[in-house]
């Protein structure tokens, strides 16, 4: 073991005196600088890269916008797809299928039962319940499946009804299902 | 020749006067408290190793799972709606930090911190193996590259790389679980980039800070090494030397010499590179190393042990020692009371929720059945069973109806549900806006949740009005 007292370890001292005190005048050690060097060149990078050169970067407003127009994009297309097989001869296949109905009963039970009653009569225990009765022939605002669909999705023309849009809640494939179990409950 | 600087209070030994590194290479130490460190550090390695391997319930004992916005602790699961509990454990941490550091120093930086437990336990020991002891590394270092130092420099950063590797890839696996990351493994980088850029940083930093940035991190950058020294007072428990008992520093055959023989041991053996009969310092982080080091010369030169110790600045000095002072009895009513409150609000926490939100649309309806409002109810369960909700809607008016609750609603583990709940008041008992209330007794765990909503309608006055126009004649006159 050498314990060298040299020069090298001497304290460094400032000439500079106030009120008899006197300030260190030591080195930094060099991996600090080296972060402020980093900073300095990463400075002349993000200026040159955001301010000077014409790049147009997206801000996270415009980043927002486009993830979202996405998800718009995606639905619209799954809604398309969906449309596309879909019209009233295929609903009434559907509504034989119970990998539909079955989900769709789920569903019903959960969201529209409230309304429209557990057995579609919109009645329970012989009390009006708010909804119009589905398990009749009478169909407010279109008896056609694809009618009957759209206004789960879309809700009823005439807001003072109650029938709110449903699209916020049930993607187009599971209001696919509950207008199937509706239908499976026809009178035929 | 190697050389060691010698230590001072005036500036760190790790940085020479030109701002370049001096490695520092502490010396091997024996003793109780060497021993009980590895003991202990093997411990916390081993906690740190494998909690994400053990299953509790259907998750891992600790596991925060970021994609699902589920954190499980020891059977236990919070959602991201629980987070507002972190205050009260970070700051209870922070407390228990300040109390312990009260009390006994920088015991948490030598025993228990990570960093510590990494270097000292895991890569330190690593660099003993291949390159031996303490003035065999010095050796090294200063000796010119040729095949035997090249080989040994290979391994060892090898070793370090491998080590880092996994030691990232635990890390990782408390916020993806281990089967996931095993599956990710197997998979590019490209398809889990994120994944594996934290990963890839992780060994990074882990391998930059212990192959070379070490004890800089402690004694230059750690915040909770910069504050401590404003946390102790002189009834701290430090390590600390005895100077009454040492000084003056002579050779064992001087009868003037005090009990320190100046083999600079101590020294030696420091981490950080400090002469603890200096004093405290900052760069201590409270190791013990000089205690079993100085202790093993006390032995040899048949002098009592504890000329380096644990011990007060009050004790070191032979003035009065005192545990309970201000500062410790503010820390523990403060732990007490952060205890307390996380005890309140880990007792008002449930494990499922129920809440009630009004649908879109129109506030209210009117029509033959009254005045009705409609909502969405949500259901939750954190539970790792199927859980039951039985439902009860109170606060209605004589005469109101509620449907869509009658059913139970059971909800298999990390379910979520959405009913509708519709209100009707036939108009003539409508006597305004009040509150109504859904209480959910929830099973397994017997307890009722509730969620209060208004029942919002027109104002019984226009209501009057409306009644009185020809064209609404089907309502029976309201009551005032």
């Amino acid at each position: 073991m050498n314990e060298i007292d040299s020069n090298n370890d001497s304290i460094v001292l400032r000439e500079h005196v106030f009120d008899g005190i006197q300030e260190y005048d030591q080195k930094l050690p060099n991996w600090w600088l080296f972060t402020l060097y980093i900073t300095i060149a990463w400075f002349v990078i993000a200026w040159v890269a955001y301010y000077q050169l014409p790049l147009n970067y997206p801000d996270d407003f415009e980043k927002l916008e486009a993830q979202i127009s996405i998800i718009d994009q995606k639905k619209a297309d799954e809604l398309e797809k969906l449309m596309a097989d879909l019209d009233n001869e295929a609903f009434a296949n559907l509504s034989h299928d119970p990998t539909y109905t079955d989900p769709g009963k789920a569903i019903y039970e959960a969201k529209c039962a409230a309304c429209h009653g557990l057995d579609l009569s919109s009645k329970l225990n012989g009390i009006q319940l708010p909804g119009v009765p589905l398990n009749d022939t009478e169909w407010k605002y279109g008896s056609q499946p694809l009618e009957i669909w759209k206004t789960v999705r879309d809700g009823s023309p005439d807001i003072t009804k109650g029938m709110i849009p449903w699209k916020t809640q049930l993607t187009g494939a599971e209001i696919v299902q509950v207008v199937s179990y509706v239908l499976s409950k026809q009178p035929q | 020749m190697p050389t060691t600087r010698k230590p001072n209070l005036e500036s760190v030994t790790s940085i020479n006067n030109d701002g370049s590194r001096n490695f520092i290479h502490p010396a091997d130490t024996k003793g109780k408290f060497t021993l009980g460190r590895r003991v202990f550090g093997a411990l916390l390695l081993a906690v740190y190793i494998l909690l994400p391997w053990i299953p509790i319930g259907d998750y891992p004992a600790v596991f925060l799972d970021l994609a699902e916005r589920r954190f499980h602790f020891f059977g236990l699961t919070f959602l991201s709606e629980d987070l507002w509990l972190g205050f009260f454990l970070l700051t209870g941490l922070g407390f228990s930090l300040f109390y312990v550091t009260a009390l006994f120093g920088r015991l948490w930086c030598g025993w228990a911190c990570p960093y510590t437990v990494f270097l000292e336990q895991v890569y330190r020991r690593i660099e003993r193996l291949i390159d031996g002891d303490a003035s065999e590394r010095r050796k090294l270092d200063q000796a010119p590259w040729n095949g035997s130092k090249t080989a040994k420099r290979v391994v060892k950063h090898g070793i370090y790389l491998l080590i880092s590797l996994i030691l990232a890839h635990i890390f990782v696996s408390y916020f993806v679980s281990i089967p996931r990351l095993y599956q990710y493994m197997q998979h590019s980088p490209v398809e889990n980039a994120k994944v594996f850029g934290v990963m890839a940083f992780l060994t990074g930093a882990l391998y930059f800070c212990f192959s070379w940035f070490r004890e800089q991190f402690c004694i230059i950058m750690c915040p909770y090494g910069r504050i401590q020294s404003a946390l102790t007072d002189d009834d701290t428990v430090i390590i600390g030397y005895d100077e009454k008992r040492g000084e003056p520093r002579g050779k064992k055959s001087d009868p003037n010499a005090g009990d320190c023989i100046n083999c600079s041991r101590c020294v030696q053996v420091c981490p950080t590179g400090i002469d603890i009969r200096n004093g405290l310092q900052l760069e201590c982080i409270g190791c013990s190393a000089c205690i079993d080091a100085c202790n093993t010369i006390m032995e040899k030169t048949g002098r009592d042990r504890g000329l380096i110790r644990y011990d007060s600045f009050n004790g070191l000095n032979r003035l009065k020692k005192r545990i309970m002072r201000p500062r410790v009895v503010l820390y523990t009513g403060l732990l007490l009371l952060g205890v307390f409150a996380l005890l309140a609000s880990l007792r008002g926490l449930h494990s499922s929720k129920v809440e009630i939100i009004r649908m879109t649309g129109q506030p209210y309806y009117i029509d033959e059945g009254g005045i009705r409002n409609q909502f969405r109810v949500q259901f939750v369960t954190k539970q790792n069973e199927p859980t039951h909700f039985a439902l009860n809607v109170t606060g209605l008016p004589e005469g109101a109806r509620a449907v869509g609750m009658d059913e139970e609603v059971i909800l298999q583990p990390g379910q979520e549900a959405t009913k509708t709940l519709i209100i009707q008041v036939p108009t003539e008992i409508y006597s305004g806006e009040f509150n109504l209330t859904l209480e959910a007794a929830v099973t397994p765990g017997d307890y009722t949740l509730s969620s209060t909503v208004d029942f919002v309608g027109p104002s019984t006055y226009t209501l009057n009005k409306g009644n009185q126009s020809p064209t609404k004649t089907e309502t029976p006159s309201p009551q005032p």
